[in-house]
């Protein structure tokens, strides 16, 4: 088991396709970010929560044999988390609700959006425009998310959302330019 | 909070779930490829048949209108198939988007390699004669036929002085001539007249008149072609057969008649 440990996402890869019990440390691996992420993005309870992630960890292991190796299994399994994600809202027909952010996550997208340094975004501020976050349509919330908090590079985000770089690097400016906008809207300017 | 990874093995096992096999993946990738390919082979179609109708068409006839050269080929151009050709175009840019791994690559070079896919194969399509018969097939349908300039309207059109048939006969000063749409014209041809160097005025072969419309059945003759382009190939310098020996009045090197 520690050997196993030691492997890369690749090789586990490899060896849950036909050891079901290999996925279970892939599961292990990606459980905390694949959830943080479903969390963020549908604000479901804890249980249903981890029900969407349980589909979401049956998708991936059903879809093993499409796993190409030049990518990130990491960048793969958001995308799968993702698909579920909008599948989730279509199917419930349920509108994506306040993302929860713990407020330090909050303030690296505040940071991130605006571009100030992160010791100089103070709580009270956050606590404002999440209030302008909230009304981001989820698209450019998820992005902003992907960006500032998950912390993943253009990269890691084009293969997640499957968007040409230039489209990824529109959604973020456009994302971040609504915020800019909303938050002159009401007025807020605590910086 | 339960265990979400042993739930999930054991679910997997009671549930027997397996990974689809690899076969399942590749087919649907090699799906999304046949499928930009389909669409660029119609988009080469499209071009095959631009190409046909534009080479049919003869650019310089505005010359012999009021009309300015934009006025003139403006109305001219297939707009039908560049349309299509367009729309493909925008179809097979988005199936390599929807491909696999299409996001990753940049968008001017999609682009451009769909252009020069369906440019390349287009030629070879045009080569091999699949543009003419495409728009011969597709004369049928009526929106068609009207939305397209073709070589036949373009020189069915004696009041414009434009005029296409059979040689019936030909004579040292009149052809007679079994227009497009089957009407008997004679034609008066004189020493002004041009007759194009690959124009053969025999009967049987299918020649364009320009000229001026005189009566309901007559046409003065200005200028005659060949029915395949504009006759300039194929000269036989001041060579003049008789017409009245061999009943034919062609290849006479564009050189006006009589002189």
């Amino acid at each position: 088991m520690t050997e196993e440990k030691a492997l890369s996402d690749a090789q586990l890869v490899e060896m849950a396709k036909s050891e079901p019990e290999s996925f279970g440390l892939l599961m292990e691996r990606y459980q905390g970010q694949l959830s943080g992420y479903i969390r963020r993005l549908t604000q479901l309870a804890a249980d249903d929560a981890q029900d969407l992630l349980q589909e979401v960890f049956i998708k991936i292991y059903q879809n093993l044999n499409a796993y190409d190796g030049n990518l990130k299994f990491s960048s793969w399994a958001y995308r799968i988390a993702h698909n579920q994600v909008v599948d989730y809202f279509r199917r419930s027909g349920a509108r994506p609700q306040t993302a929860v952010l713990e407020d330090y996550e909050w303030e690296k997208i505040i940071g991130g959006g605006i571009q100030l340094e992160k010791d100089i975004v103070d709580r009270d501020c956050a606590e404002k425009v999440r209030a302008c976050i909230e009304d981001l349509p989820l698209n450019y919330r998820e992005i902003l998310i992907l960006r500032f908090v998950e912390e993943k590079d253009y990269e890691e985000i084009m293969d997640i959302l499957k968007k040409p770089k230039g489209s990824v690097a529109t959604l973020i400016a456009r994302g971040k330019e609504m915020l800019r906008s909303e938050m002159e809207k009401r007025n807020i300017n605590c910086f | 909070m339960k265990n979400l990874i042993q739930d999930t093995l054991n679910k997997i096992k009671t549930e027997h779930i397996a990974p689809e096999p690899r076969w399942k993946f590749l087919l649907r990738k090699a799906g999304a490829w046949a499928l930009v390919g389909s669409v660029i082979l119609l988009g080469a179609a499209a071009i095959a048949v631009a190409y046909y109708l534009i080479s049919q068409l003869d650019w310089d006839l505005y010359r012999f209108t009021s009309r300015s050269a934009i006025a003139y080929t403006l109305p001219m151009v297939p707009y039908f198939w560049f349309i299509l050709l367009g729309l493909f175009i925008l179809a097979a840019f988005f199936g390599v988007r929807r491909t696999e791994s299409g996001y990753r690559f940049n968008g001017l070079w999609v682009v451009a390699l769909v252009v020069a896919g369906i440019l390349l194969t287009g030629f070879f399509m045009a080569r091999a004669g699949l543009g003419s018969r495409l728009d011969h097939m597709m004369r049928g349908v009526p929106f068609y036929a009207r939305s397209i300039e073709t070589k036949e309207k373009q020189w069915m059109q004696p009041e414009e002085g434009f005029l296409a048939g059979t040689v019936l006969s030909a004579s040292e000063d009149a052809i007679g001539l079994d227009d497009l749409a089957g009407e008997r014209w004679n034609v008066k041809v004189d020493e002004k007249t041009l007759v194009r160097p690959a124009a053969d005025v025999s009967t049987g072969q299918m020649i364009k008149v320009i000229g001026t419309k005189q009566s309901a059945r007559d046409f003065s003759a200005a200028e005659i072609r060949p029915w395949a382009g504009r006759g300039m190939a194929g000269a036989v310098s001041g060579q003049d057969k008789g017409c009245e020996k061999t009943g034919s009045c062609g290849n006479r090197g564009g050189m006006m008649r009589g002189r």
